[in-house]
């Protein structure tokens, strides 16, 4: 589904990603490790397109498509979706308000019909009790004023909505105490499925002991240095980035 | 008979003195024909003085004098003035504190020159209910840091009033703070213009009046990208008097990352005082941070009643909150300058 | 492509072109060009009017004569030549209509075009509309059922014949005629315009309309609104303005005065979507309105809403008097200026009674070449004991030509008064526009997303049908913001 060639990317005049090579199945879920500053978020952002990260060197392809020349919302459209590190704030669009337009903008971009808003309220309804996300909520104005819980719990309401083909979570566990992360890995889990590819990005191996990867990949300083079963994580945690990546060298 | 440079000071009709009519103020005497002094403290070392009656100035202070926007009034004590001091800070050198005292009646002249990372903390102060106006110019260079302190005492029946016009180039910071007790017209306009990227300015001020006028008018002039600026005014006003902030915060065009936060804060004591409060923005760039805050109210009943219930009578109470108003607007380097007169007006105006 | 292109790309595509900028081929029937005392006359003579309304006009214009165009606000223009105007323009038509029926069909196809339920649509929606096409009012529907309950809404020329009283009593004494240099000129050559009258107790049971159209070329408008709202009723209020596209210069000079007796309160909500000109600052219409309500009575209430979005200029300070005891006075504004538009436009809350209280919300929205000013007063006289205002001004700016401006005068004389004022200036932050495009909005959904976001406070105080209609406006009116 997902095939990353020898990708380098720069922010500004700095290259961030130095020929990164990934390949992800439909189906499977990816876990990328990496310490501080090795360019985990720069590859979410890079795939989701996000203006002032230039791919310079190498592809992105996805189902056969060149991401890279696609814009943000033709990504989203096409079942892209990036749970963020830091969800924005906008003031005054209330949530559901949000949520509506969005949904509705994908599946029109797809040549689906609009949900009208009764159509919108029930479907979001459903999928938010599970994540105890309240009625109350979805009324005030996106994300702001939400505790760093409430903020990931509305990611993953807005990833079961949107139902992505592509899903990548960055750093989903920043922020959350034990009560909330259980609550958005199992949302996470519900949505395993064998059509349907997830890359997560973490810091820490705690969030994938609820989130159980296929394959870990290590990256560090722009390039995937280590790869291995989940056991890597164990690995990463009794050792360290710096060990493992001197091993790999 | 009126002479021209009477007929030239601004009424109230002219929108930026519209809350200090300076010429019905003045009378037709003007400013007098006689000249204000200033006078230095001891020198410390490293600071240079030049008196600006003497005819041969030097290169440094004819480079600079004169060079800087001036609003008319200052523009008359440009023309008029005879004397006055200029003071220079070599490049890299750090001064102690200097003292400079404007005293007598009449136009008067001042200039300071910083220039590249040189550093100097100047303790302004005007004595005498004399009527005057002072007209200064200051060049802040590249890295180069100034602490300034004013101290303008009551001054009953005079007119004062007193620009500053500063320039600052890269990297160089301004702190400033102004205390003030007013007069029949007193005022303090200052004109930063931040010019090199990464200058910063950061101004505040108190005022305690009590029957009197007090105009402090500011424009901050963003010129280029990553300046900043604040602005913290606080103002007492008692008796039948006249507070007045008058603030402009303007950012140039391109000037992104500017970063500029304002806010003026009155409190009136008496149903003859009035506080007026005009925190002006004009963003002609896009990424930017401003925003301006005002208000004018009486002290928070709630605290007084606090204060009260834990066994201070009201006007101890009254005083302790208007002091603590205060004080959150005199910075740690103008503490020890500032306070007892802070404390002694206060006293005046809750008696 | 750097993100901060990609939004003014956006914006550039955003909405349609102003979709009111036709013409309607109509006769019409005009003054001579110019303007002096026989303009005057005319215009009186045409309206039927009593020799005082004649004398009021006459006297407002030879003081006009006298005053100087003021230059105080933020906007430039060229001169206006004055006599390079007509200042009465109307659809030749019968003299009386007594139904609908009666109008010219193609005013009827115009109105449909601006999309005003002038019909049996009306009903459903229970509006009741006042429309006046260039000079003269031309349909007011509703106006038996309103009749039940004794409100009175007709053009102000008929309510000059009908109800003198009434009219000699409150004209003038909200703006009074020598009040400022576009107030005058209006005193003297006001053409028609909307009258509401409200008796005791009662509340108008429906919203109350009125659409301004300017048809004609080289013509000015000179509406005239005068509101009253007698103790304890309510009413509210709502205008609409269009223009087709011209380029040359149109100046309107509209004058509205609300009276809120005790207990009284009057909403008003305006529309104003004139034509702005086009890309290049070409043409469009200079607004100098003075719009003013007085609460004269305890308890009184007057709430503006403004949704500015046409005019090349517009200079427009709907105020309140705050004179009863307990009063209240509120302001909510969106100003958009795109292109070459400028606006300078805000409130004055002048306190006098004790108790009275004030609140201001402004949110102001550059884009293009355009300056946008709020400029407002807060006044508390020594008598108004426990006044209090909360003023929020808030500034978006779209791309790096534009302006941003704000100029708040804050001026207490009352020691038990309170006052409070917040202004922000932003953008539209990269990371928000970045976030909406990630869930698959496009961009201009996005920006009018983000922008009506930052707009609700006040669209939320529109009246529920036109507030749907403000928000597709508030998009339409930044396309092509950055060129």
């Amino acid at each position: 589904m997902l095939e990353i060639k020898n990708l380098h990317v720069k922010v500004g005049d700095k290259e961030i990603l130095k020929g990164l090579n990934l390949s992800l199945a439909a189906g499977q879920v990816h876990a990328i490790m990496g310490p501080n500053g090795s360019g985990k978020s720069t590859l979410s952002y890079v795939l989701a397109g996000r203006a002032g990260y230039d791919i310079t060197q190498g592809t992105i392809t996805y189902n056969g498509e060149d991401l890279g020349a696609l814009a943000p919302e033709a990504r989203a459209a096409k079942g892209v979706f990036l749970a963020m590190q830091y969800p924005v704030e906008i003031p005054g669009v209330t949530t559901m308000m949000f949520l509506k337009s969005a949904l509705n903008a994908q599946r029109r971009a797809r040549g689906e019909k609009e949900l009208d808003a009764i159509g919108v309220l029930k479907i979001v309804r459903q999928k938010a009790a599970t994540l105890n996300v309240s009625e109350e909520m979805l009324k005030r104005a996106l994300n702001v004023g939400f505790s760093g819980g409430e903020k990931k719990r509305l990611e993953i309401l807005q990833m079961k909505l949107f139902e992505p083909k592509l899903a990548i979570l960055d750093e989903t566990d920043s922020g959350l105490d034990i009560d909330a992360l259980k609550l958005v890995a199992e949302g996470v889990n519900s949505l395993r499925d064998p059509s349907r590819a997830m890359l997560v990005i973490t810091h820490y191996q705690r969030l994938l002991d609820y989130i159980v990867p296929d394959r870990i990949h290590v990256l560090a300083k722009g390039k995937i240095v280590a790869e291995g079963g989940k056991e890597l994580a164990k690995e990463l945690e009794a050792k360290g980035y710096d060990q493992i990546i001197k091993d790999a060298a | 008979m009126t002479s021209a440079a009477v007929i030239a000071l601004p009424t109230r009709r002219v929108e930026e003195w519209k809350y200090s009519d300076l010429r019905a103020a003045l009378g037709d005497e003007g400013f007098g024909s006689g000249f204000a002094r200033a006078a230095l403290g001891p020198l410390p070392q490293g600071l240079e003085c030049f008196y600006l009656d003497d005819a041969n100035r030097p290169a440094w202070v004819t480079d600079v004098y004169g060079t800087l926007k001036s609003n008319t009034v200052s523009a008359v004590s440009l023309a008029l003035a005879k004397g006055g001091v200029a003071l220079r800070v070599r490049k890299n050198q750090a001064v102690e504190a200097v003292t400079l005292n404007f005293s007598g009646a009449g136009h008067v002249r001042a200039l300071l020159v910083l220039e590249e990372g040189a550093s100097l903390t100047l303790h302004e102060s005007l004595s005498g209910s004399d009527t005057r106006n002072i007209g200064f110019e200051i060049v802040l260079g590249a890295n180069a840091q100034l602490n300034h302190v004013r101290l303008s005492p009551a001054a009953g029946a005079a007119v004062q009033v007193e620009e500053v016009a500063i320039t600052l180039a890269r990297h160089a910071r301004y702190h400033f703070h102004n205390a003030a007790f007013g007069s029949k017209l007193s005022r303090l306009e200052m004109y930063i213009a931040l010019e090199g990227e990464g200058a910063e300015a950061h101004l505040t001020g108190v005022c305690v009046i009590n029957n009197d006028h007090a105009d402090i008018t500011t424009r901050m002039h963003h010129a280029v990208a990553q300046t900043h600026s604040t602005q913290f005014f606080k103002k007492v006003a008692a008796g039948k008097s006249r507070a007045v902030y008058q603030g402009k915060v303007s950012v140039a065009v391109g000037a992104d990352g500017v970063d500029s936060r304002q806010t003026a804060k009155a409190i009136l004591l008496g149903s003859q005082a009035e506080a007026d409060l005009k925190p002006e923005l004009e963003i002609l760039a896009d990424d930017v941070k401003c925003a301006h805050g005002a208000a004018v109210g009486d002290l928070d009943a709630d605290s007084l009643f606090y204060l009260r219930a834990r066994g201070l009578s009201e006007n101890e109470a009254r005083n302790l909150l208007l002091h603590a108003f205060l004080e959150e607007a005199i910075p740690e380097m103008a503490l020890g300058l500032v306070l007892d007169q802070v404390n002694d007006a206060l006293e005046r105006v809750s008696a | 492509m750097s993100s901060a292109a990609d939004t003014k790309n956006t914006v550039a595509a955003l909405g349609e072109k102003y979709k009111y900028g036709f013409v309607t081929e109509i006769e019409t029937e005009k003054a001579p060009k110019g303007l002096n005392e026989d303009t005057v006359r005319y215009v009186s003579a045409k309206k039927n009017e009593p020799a005082w309304m004649l004398e009021w006009r006459l006297a407002a214009f030879k003081r006009w004569l006298d005053m100087k165009e003021p230059s105080w606000a933020r906007v430039h223009y060229p001169k206006i030549d004055y006599q390079n105007a007509y200042y009465y323009a109307a659809p030749k038509q019968t003299p009386k209509l007594q139904s609908l029926d009666e109008v010219d069909p193609k005013l009827l196809e115009t109105y449909k075009k601006l999309g005003i339920p002038l019909n049996e649509q009306m009903a459903l929606a229970g509006v009741a509309v006042d429309a006046v096409f260039d000079s003269v009012s031309v349909a007011t529907t509703f106006k038996e059922k309103l009749n039940e309950v004794g409100v009175i809404f007709c053009p102000i020329s008929e309510a000059i014949r009908d109800y003198p009283e009434m009219v000699q009593k409150y004209l003038g004494t909200v703006v009074p005629v020598t009040d400022n240099f576009f107030a005058t000129l209006n005193s003297a050559v006001f053409s028609d315009g909307t009258f509401v009258y409200v008796p005791k107790g009662v509340r108008c049971p429906m919203e109350l309309s009125t659409y301004f159209r300017i048809n004609a070329s080289e013509t000015g408008q000179f509406e005239r609104t005068l509101i009253i709202a007698d103790e304890g009723s309510y009413v509210s209020y709502l205008e609409g303005c269009t223009a087709p596209k011209r380029d040359e210069n149109q100046l309107h000079a509209a004058v509205v005065e609300l009276v809120a007796l005790e207990g009284a309160e009057i909403k008003y909500s305006t529309v104003q979507n004139w034509y702005p000109g086009d890309e290049n600052g070409v043409g469009g219409i200079f607004n100098f309105v003075t719009k003013r309500g007085d609460c004269r009575g305890d308890r009184s209430k007057i709430s503006w809403t403004q949704v500015e979005t046409g005019s090349a200029i517009t200079w427009k300070y709907p105020s309140c008097i705050l004179r009863g005891d307990g009063s209240v006075g509120e302001f909510y504004s969106i100003a958009i200026a795109n292109h070459y538009q400028q606006a300078d436009t805000g409130t004055k809350m002048i306190h006098i009674g004790k108790n009275t209280r004030s609140r201001i919300i402004s949110k102001g929205i550059s884009a293009g070449k355009a300056h946008n000013t709020y400029r407002g007063l807060v006044s508390v006289l020594g008598k108004a004991d426990n006044a209090r205002n909360f003023t929020q001004c808030d500034s978006l700016l779209i791309g790096k030509e534009c302006g941003a401006h704000t100029v708040p005068y804050i001026e207490s004389r009352n020691p038990s008064a309170k006052i409070e004022h917040e202004a922000t200036t932003s953008k539209i932050a990269d990371d928000q526009l970045f976030y909406c495009l990630q869930r698959g909005l496009g961009q201009e959904e996005a920006v009018a997303l983000i922008v009506n976001g930052f707009c609700k406070e006040v669209l939320q105080q529109l009246p529920m049908e036109f507030a749907v209609e403000a928000q597709k406006l508030v998009g339409i009116s930044l396309e092509g913001s950055v060129g």
